[in-house]
């Protein structure tokens, strides 16, 4: 689940191009939308494309992703209990 | 303030048939034209719904968007053949779906991508119907064709146009489907806007079109009594989440009507079934109407969301509502949403219907509505107010640098063709709120921020922008993207910032400008159009209005798009903007449009531009210089309309053919704007520009033309 976590960091980061944020900045438990990081919901439909392409995981509505996309916790948890291949 | 203009015709066509009439009854009965996509293959899985247009369209027509656009034009010339007197048109697909094919198959010549621009469906719409007229472009997504209706009213209120075509069209194409994909904005039961269960909208395609006239038309019908613009400038693609701009701008249409809410019979809402939109503009309603708000209801159940198109084709069908006395009911609406609280019929209701209120909203926070009435009797337009534009500030970017550096390279008359490494376009502009932006809107905003740079005037409220291609950066990367991910993996990102209003939505949003938010597209004269947009705009706002020509040059798309660029060694691009402000009694220097028509003809074309300038005084005692705009691809001709200009005027003084020192990009006029603002109030032209001797303007102000296709005039001028 850690090791998930920390891909997970490094593969939103690439996403998003995010320009002064370090994966240290990141814990499990951050707030993803609207607390330090300052992701909002384009940086979410980013991320959401990139869950499908890496992950297999499909996300297919805003209140499914409001609900999995709250931190690096709950979204390791979805892509493990959702995904269609394992992680590369 | 107030003044119509008689809607003597409507063009229709939806996915649910040709014909306003057909369409009123088809909405009536509760027709559906929601189904799988029959026009383009998803590889990426079952299609989810979408508004398409069924059977054979026109084959010679260079895309499905010119296409529509000339079936709906057809409905109305069948019956009106006299040419209008110009064209103003919303679309924001143009000839993409063409394009989209083309790119995929890797094809590199540019004659096959000549009908990309948005653009050429006006300038096709003005050929089939045989005007010469001013054909203007308007792009600003799902608002586009409200825009353009509202913009050829105040063309009838200000005397410049006495018939006007007008209206707006969009076909369904990869990107807007998989880019409404990505944002997770389509509902896969197909949109049942207002309903509680509302997942989001479904992509559609129309057009629709109105003949607006300054006379009243043989047979009675409905007239356009007003329109509202205004800007959300609060997010990229959400509306604002209490509707301010939306109710901002229906208050601005009520009061551009002389109309109060209580003389409202009905609110066709933009209503497109995305859980957002539907609230926000519920809660704009009620904020507005107060606790007796009429009935309100949306068609996009039934046709969908036909993107620029909408807010043309409601405003058509507005005409019916009130010819047939019916309100249309909400297709797809099964359990009203609680929180919206509207007024909304299930059924189609037979009521008295004098007045109704047509919202459209866009990507960028744009925002129209529109008043559509019955006639009333002895209706006449009066002429606006005059007013000019004040110039306030100027700034403007090309490969010699910013403002300074571009002035004083043009100064010396040294070439300034290239392109500004983003890096240094971005210097002004703080590196987190431009993250996902690519070159076009980072140009954008880096010319309102040199404009704007020492806040010593007020913040503008309004925006119009001239761009000849959009952003290009961001179309060839949602496409790469797609077309890489074998229609996988769109970009959502890509596609908010591939709408051609995006720049002037980011403009808006920086600069907290809530006022009308304007983007044209007309090519080699896009800048032209925005200063036309500006000038009919402007004296609505409490405060000054950005006006900017930009354009970027994308390496892959740009040549194969501009043919004057495809012959070019090098890349060049840029831009300019004034900031500038309506006066009744204005001050300092002002700029004007003076002419803007086909060049069909090249002689009467070139006759009638030289009488128009002429009317007050001759040419040599009003302009010290005149600054041609040539498109390298216009090259011949544009050498031959200046010799006719020369012997017509017999005009003596400097013709300095600015492209060769701003380099070949669509917007170049927006830089010989800026220079002509600069050396108008320095009070001579160099003599290095000038081509030997300094000439002292005494005065005098500088003429800019644009030649080729179109012939068109600006003027700065001091007073």
């Amino acid at each position: 689940m850690s090791d998930l976590i920390d891909e997970l960091k490094i593969k939103i980061l690439e996403a998003l191009d995010l320009p002064d944020v370090t994966p240290e900045e990141i814990t499990a438990d951050s707030e993803l939308v609207g607390g330090d990081l300052g992701l909002d919901s384009i940086d979410i439909l980013e991320i959401v494309m990139m869950l499908e392409k890496e992950y297999g995981v499909r996300i297919d509505n805003r209140e499914l992703g409001a609900q999995v996309l709250v931190s690096l916790k709950t979204l390791a948890a979805y892509v493990e209990a959702n995904q269609a291949a394992p992680a590369q | 303030m107030t003044g119509r203009a008689y809607i003597a015709a409507t063009g229709l066509i939806s996915p649910l048939g040709r014909g306003t009439a057909l369409n009123g009854r088809a909405l009536q009965d509760k027709l559906g034209g929601l189904r799988p996509l029959a026009c383009f293959a998803t590889p990426d899985g079952p299609s989810l719904p979408a508004g398409e247009i069924l059977g054979t369209l026109d084959p010679s027509a260079p895309s499905r968007t010119h296409a529509l656009a000339r079936l709906a034009a057809g409905q109305i010339l069948e019956t009106h053949s006299r040419p209008p007197d110009a064209v103003v048109l919303g679309t924001t697909t143009g000839g993409l779906s063409r394009t989209e094919i083309l790119l995929a198959q890797g094809v590199t010549d540019p004659a096959d991508y000549r009908f990309h621009g948005v653009n050429t469906v006006a300038e096709d719409l003005a050929r089939l119907s045989g005007c010469s007229g001013p054909v203007l472009t308007i792009s600003t997504a799902c608002s586009s064709g409200a825009v353009a209706i509202g913009l050829a009213l105040e063309m009838i209120r200000r005397g410049q146009a006495r018939r006007v075509l007008a209206g707006g069209v969009d076909c369904l194409c990869r990107l807007t489907y998989y880019g409404f994909r990505s944002l997770l904005l389509i509902d896969p039961l197909g949109a049942r806007p207002l309903d509680r269960e509302r997942k989001g909208m479904s992509v559609a395609e129309g057009a629709g079109l109105l003949l607006l006239t300054a006379d009243p038309p043989a047979e009675p019908g409905c007239v356009l009594l007003g329109a509202g613009l205004s800007c959300d400038a609060s997010h990229p693609t959400q509306p604002h989440p209490d509707g301010l701009g939306a109710r901002k701008a229906m208050e601005r249409a009520l009061a551009d009507a002389g109309l109060g809410p209580g003389e409202i019979d009905y609110i066709n809402l933009h209503g497109t079934g995305t859980p957002d939109n539907d609230l926000a503009e519920a809660k704009a309603v009620h904020q507005l109407f107060g606790p007796s708000s009429p009935p309100a209801s949306s068609v996009k159940g039934a046709w969908g969301h036909p993107l620029a198109a909408a807010g043309a084709m409601e405003a058509a069908l507005a005409t019916d509502c009130i010819t047939a006395q019916r309100i249309p009911p909400t297709a797809g609406l099964l359990h009203p949403d609680p929180r919206l609280n509207l007024n909304s019929p299930s059924a189609s209701r037979t009521v008295p219907v004098e007045r109704i209120l047509s919202n459209s909203f866009g990507f960028g926070g744009n925002n129209a509505a529109l008043v559509v009435g019955i006639t009333p009797g002895g209706a006449h337009v009066p002429a606006a107010r005059d007013t000019a534009l004040e110039i306030l500030e100027w700034g403007c970017i090309t490969g010699a640098g910013p403002t300074e550096a571009t002035l004083a390279a043009l100064r010396r008359g040294r070439s300034c063709s290239g392109q500004l490494p983003l890096k240094q376009v971005t210097a002004p502009l703080n590196p987190r709120s431009i993250r996902r932006l690519k070159r076009l809107p980072c140009l954008a905003l880096a010319l309102a921020a040199h404009i704007c740079r020492n806040g010593a005037q007020p913040a503008p409220q309004a925006v119009c922008l001239g761009t000849g291609w959009g952003a290009m950066s961001e179309t060839h990367s949602f496409l790469t993207r797609l077309f890489a991910s074998d229609y996988a993996f769109p970009s959502p990102t890509d596609f908010i910032g591939s709408v051609h209003n995006a720049p002037a939505g980011q403009i808006a949003m920086h600069h907290g400008a809530t006022g009308a938010n304007i983007t044209t597209s007309g090519g080699d004269y896009s800048f032209e159009q925005a200063l036309m947009a500006a000038d009919l705009t402007a004296a609505r706002e409490p405060g000054p209005c950005l006006l900017l020509g930009a354009d970027e040059a994308h390496p892959a798309l740009t040549p194969l798009f501009d043919p004057s660029v495809s012959a070019q060694a090098s890349l060049a691009d840029g831009g300019g903007g004034l900031l500038v402000q309506a006066a009744r009694v204005p001050r300092g220097e002002i700029i004007r449009p003076r002419f803007y028509r086909q060049a069909d003809r090249p002689r009467e074309t070139l006759e009638h531009l030289v009488q128009v300038l002429t009317e007050q005084a001759p040419l040599a005692r009003q302009y010290g210089a005149v600054l041609a705009g040539i498109p390298a691809a216009e090259q011949d001709r544009g050498e031959a309309q200046t010799r006719i200009f020369r012997s017509l005027t017999r005009y003596g003084g400097p013709l300095i053919s600015y492209r060769r020192f701003t380099g070949e990009f669509a917007t170049a006029a927006a830089v010989a704007a800026v220079l002509a603002a600069d050396l108008t109030r320095r009070g001579y032209v160099p003599a290095a520009l000038a081509g030997g001797n300094r000439v002292a303007l005494d005065g005098r102000g500088i003429l800019i033309l644009g030649l080729g296709a179109y012939v068109t005039a600006m003027e700065v001028v001091r007073r």
